[in-house]
């Protein structure tokens, strides 16, 4: 029984990279020797002058359609290790009509246009352009193709229009090799056709009749070999329904997910337009029929959960992949359907009242799923989940979005700026805060961000209520104003941004400012106990390192980092940490550089948005520049803040130091 | 056949006619038990516009990266969209195409079209057909070699219709850019 790289999973690995550049390379080389490096005789078809792209087509397709019947057929080969594109009936006949127009139109079709470019035909480097920039469309319009992408989607791929495939192939190859005598005869008419009475036509033809007709004697699609192979992991397949071995519960889910479980992987199987629109936090999106490739390198390491809204498909899926191999696949009871109603549902909407320990394990679970899903389109499905991210503030907001809203009552503006300088002048309508004030000693360490309840009273002393959008104002330190975004965030504040440029950037554009302070209304601000999720102890940056997916963020300066400066109780950093100082985030004016190009070189240092990060530095001060960039701006999912840093992990005895660039 | 670009050079009195192409017959058996070898070895068959859509991802990537880490198809493809299978088999199927075309002397740098029609003409048709079908693969799943090749091979049932669709699409249209081909 042959496997293939598709059946093994390992379609991405270098030696399969190989061998499709061989295969490539015969590929290209028979495409240029049949003619096909000229647009002229690929088009010729289409006006039945030249019928050359009939002949070589189809002699190929039934070769090696004869071919995979004869390996299938002798049990050879499973037909299930070689990849089934999905039908769907919708997408192709619209992909096939249009794709027919752009054939003819650019007289190129892509593989025949890259042996055309390298013959020096400038049309098909136009045509190949063209290509890459349909394919970028097609990227930028997939949103809205959400229809045309599952119209007509089948299940399991089809064959042979439902025939048995050997009787389908013995009528596809009569009616090619009537196709090549009607090419012949067309040719013919215009002084062509010169296979029309030759042996060859005539040899070739017989031959694969015949071959075509001998397949029919080889057992069918459920013919023995496809089945044998499998039988024994089908057994153990039952066993593990039967135990409900192959479930997880949601909040089994959540609490690992939360805990940031290296090895774990979620994977989505809805269409992408759900996806985007709503997904469990950390998971990742896959079709079905792309979930051999895309899990190739998770086969029997770790833990693989499917879901979808429903548990069909993915039962269907984890069917499919054991008979791959796959033993370690589990499904999320009741789908997502389960995990919104069962862990994101506010307690307050609870049939049932839930004892407070339970009550603010949920509330846990809400803070984490549905943070950060803002732009997120609330789609029925979706739940109430999506519809409370979508009500999300943008991470960065302008001036003029903040010039705009100076008069609404629930847009609250807090300047971090020093005192004599916001006395002197600052945004109208804002208040001061001092980052200083919201941190302490906290059990023995220093500057410890304070623990919520503190927090809540602070903000309730600045009148501040938990619906108002906070917009951060900072003056050249970024930081102060992530610090106390820091603050926001541990009490569950679900709207705050930070104003883009700083106040540096409102005063250079001559907006308006005043020197009175505003009379504030002392309110009591109603914390969420739970929110902070993401702030982590030295033992579980420990845990951490342990996982050799957790990228663990030093972002001191890089004396600091190597030792060779020290202001804390041992030199060095954290064993396994990397060096990315805070300052490398920043232009000139204090304010961040490009997000483009720090989002190319954060993807350097994080392998993937779900990646689990722990950001720290000396005092938590700096990194929670870092944490805002990484959590707020660039989509990272998993981030994390080691508020005791360097101060905490340096006086603790019983934890590693390293130093110099290991 | 009397139009095809072999026997072009030779009227056109080149330095040393370029091979002949091979017998199409001979070139489809071969094509097909290149197809039937990727179908038995890497489990997969032939594709070109698989390959190009993952340059397209990396080119959009140098311009956005954010946006395309975020969208819906580029997306999923992760941070190195040029590390597939495809895209090595689009390197092999220009480097064979080279191999063959400078061992059978037809490199020759032109805009391949009828005498009547003007190079840009050609070039801003050929650059529209390729957008065209470069969208329509990715609607598809696959172009010529994708899907109507390896698809029909194995006798799906969706690229089997796929195939019979691009030959409808393309004598639907071929009256409409007939003349970039007159002489």
């Amino acid at each position: 029984m042959i496997d293939t790289y598709y059946s093994t999973g390992q379609l991405d690995s270098p030696r399969a990279f190989f061998v499709a550049l061989a295969i490539g390379l015969a590929f290209g080389f028979v495409l240029e020797r049949a003619g096909f490096g000229s647009s002229r005789r690929l088009a010729g078809i289409f006006y039945f002058r030249d019928m050359t792209v009939l002949r070589v087509m189809f002699t190929a397709v039934i070769t090696a359609m004869l071919g995979l019947l004869l390996f299938t057929g002798m049990g050879w080969i499973e037909l299930g290790s070689v990849y089934a594109m999905p039908t769907i009936f919708g997408a192709q006949v619209v992909g096939g009509l249009l794709f027919g127009v752009g054939f003819v139109m650019g007289g190129w079709c892509p593989g025949t246009a890259a042996v055309g470019a390298v013959s020096g035909k400038l049309d098909a480097v136009a045509f190949l352009g063209g290509a890459i920039v349909g394919s970028i469309l097609f990227n930028e319009t997939f949103p809205w193709l959400g229809w045309l992408m599952d119209w007509g989607y089948q299940e399991e791929p089809l064959f042979a229009f439902g025939m048995p495939r050997a009787v389908f192939g013995l009528l596809f190859t009569l009616v090619a090799v009537a196709a090549f005598y009607f090419a012949e005869w067309v040719e013919s008419l215009s002084g062509g056709g010169a296979y029309l009475r030759s042996s060859l036509l005539k040899g070739l033809a017989a031959a694969l009749v015949v071959a075509a007709a001998a397949l029919l004697v080889l057992p069918g699609d459920e013919g023995a070999g496809a089945v044998v192979g499998g039988r024994a992991s089908e057994q153990a397949l039952l066993a593990s329904i039967d135990e409900g071995a192959d479930h997880i519960e949601p909040e089994d889910l959540a609490d690992r997910i939360i805990a940031g479980e290296p090895g774990l992987v979620v994977v989505d199987v809805r269409p992408a337009d759900e996806y985007a629109a709503f997904h469990i936090r950390g998971a990742i999106n896959a079709a079905l029929s792309d979930l051999p490739q895309v899990l190739a390198e998770r086969k029997n390491q770790g833990q693989i959960v499917l879901y979808s809204s429903g548990m069909t498909h993915p039962a269907q899926a984890r069917d499919a992949l054991a008979r791959l191999g796959y033993e370690n696949v589990w499904l999320l009871t009741d789908g997502l359907r389960g995990f919104v109603d069962r862990c994101l549902t506010p307690v307050s909407l609870r049939s049932e009242p839930l004892p407070p320990e339970a009550a603010a394990r949920v509330r846990r679970w809400q803070a984490y799923f549905t943070q950060q899903q803002a732009g997120a389109r609330s789609a029925a499905s979706a739940g109430a989940a999506a519809r409370e991210a979508a009500e999300t503030a943008p991470a960065v907001v302008s001036t003029e979005w903040l010039a705009e809203r100076l008069e609404s009552a629930s847009v609250r503006i807090l300047d971090v700026r020093q005192q004599p300088v916001f006395s002197s002048g600052h945004i109208p309508g804002s208040v001061r805060v001092d980052p200083e004030s919201l941190r302490g000693v906290v059990g023995g360490v220093s500057s410890m961000l304070l623990p919520a309840e503190m927090l809540a009273e602070h903000l309730g002393l600045m009148g501040i209520e938990p619906g108002d959008t906070v917009v951060l104002v900072s003056g050249d330190a970024l930081r102060d104003a992530t610090l106390v975004g820091m603050a926001l965030a541990r009490v569950g504040h679900r709207n705050w941004s930070i104003l883009e440029g700083g106040f540096a950037r409102w005063a250079a554009e001559n907006r308006p400012l005043e020197t009175a302070l505003r009379r504030l209304q002392r309110h009591d601000y109603h914390f969420d106990p739970a929110a902070d999720w993401f702030t982590v102890d030295a033992d579980q940056v420990a845990d951490a390192l342990k996982d050799s997916q957790a990228v663990v963020i030093d972002t001191r300066p890089e004396e600091y980092f190597l030792g060779v400066k020290s202001d804390e109780a041992r030199p060095g950093h954290i064993p396994g940490a990397v060096n990315r100082p805070y300052t490398a985030d920043l232009a000139e004016d204090g304010q961040f550089r490009p997000i483009d190009q720090l989002a190319a070189e954060y993807a350097r240092l994080i392998p993937a948005k779900d990646t689990p990060v722990i950001v720290h530095c000396r005092t938590g001060h700096q990194a929670s520049q870092t944490w805002y960039l990484l959590a707020r701006r660039l989509g990272y999912e998993n981030v994390r803040w080691y508020d005791g840093s360097w101060t905490d992990w340096a006086a603790r005895p019983d934890k590693p130091v390293a130093t110099g660039k290991t | 056949m009397n139009e095809s670009i072999a026997e072009t050079r030779e009227s056109q009195g080149g330095d040393r006619a370029a091979s002949p192409y091979w017998n199409p017959y001979l070139a489809g058996v071969l094509l097909g038990l290149t197809l039937l070898a990727s179908l038995l070895t890497l489990g997969a068959g032939l594709g070109a516009s698989g390959g190009l859509a993952r340059i397209g991802a990396e080119v959009e990537s140098w311009f956005a990266p954010v946006h395309v880490a975020a969208s819906g198809y580029f997306g999923p493809w992760g941070e190195n969209p040029l590390s597939y299978y495809l895209v090595y088999m689009l390197a092999g199927v220009f480097l064979g195409g080279l191999v063959s075309a400078i061992f059978a002397r037809r490199i020759e740098p032109q805009i391949e079209r009828g005498k009547a029609a003007t190079a840009r003409r050609r070039l801003a048709l050929a650059a529209a057909g390729g957008v065209l079908a470069g969208y329509a693969a990715r609607v598809a799943g696959g172009c010529t070699s994708g899907q109507a090749l390896s698809g029909g091979a194995m006798l799906l049932t969706g690229s089997l219709i796929f195939m019979g669709c691009v030959f409808a699409g393309g004598f639907a249209a071929a009256y409409f850019v007939r003349r970039q081909w007159h002489d």
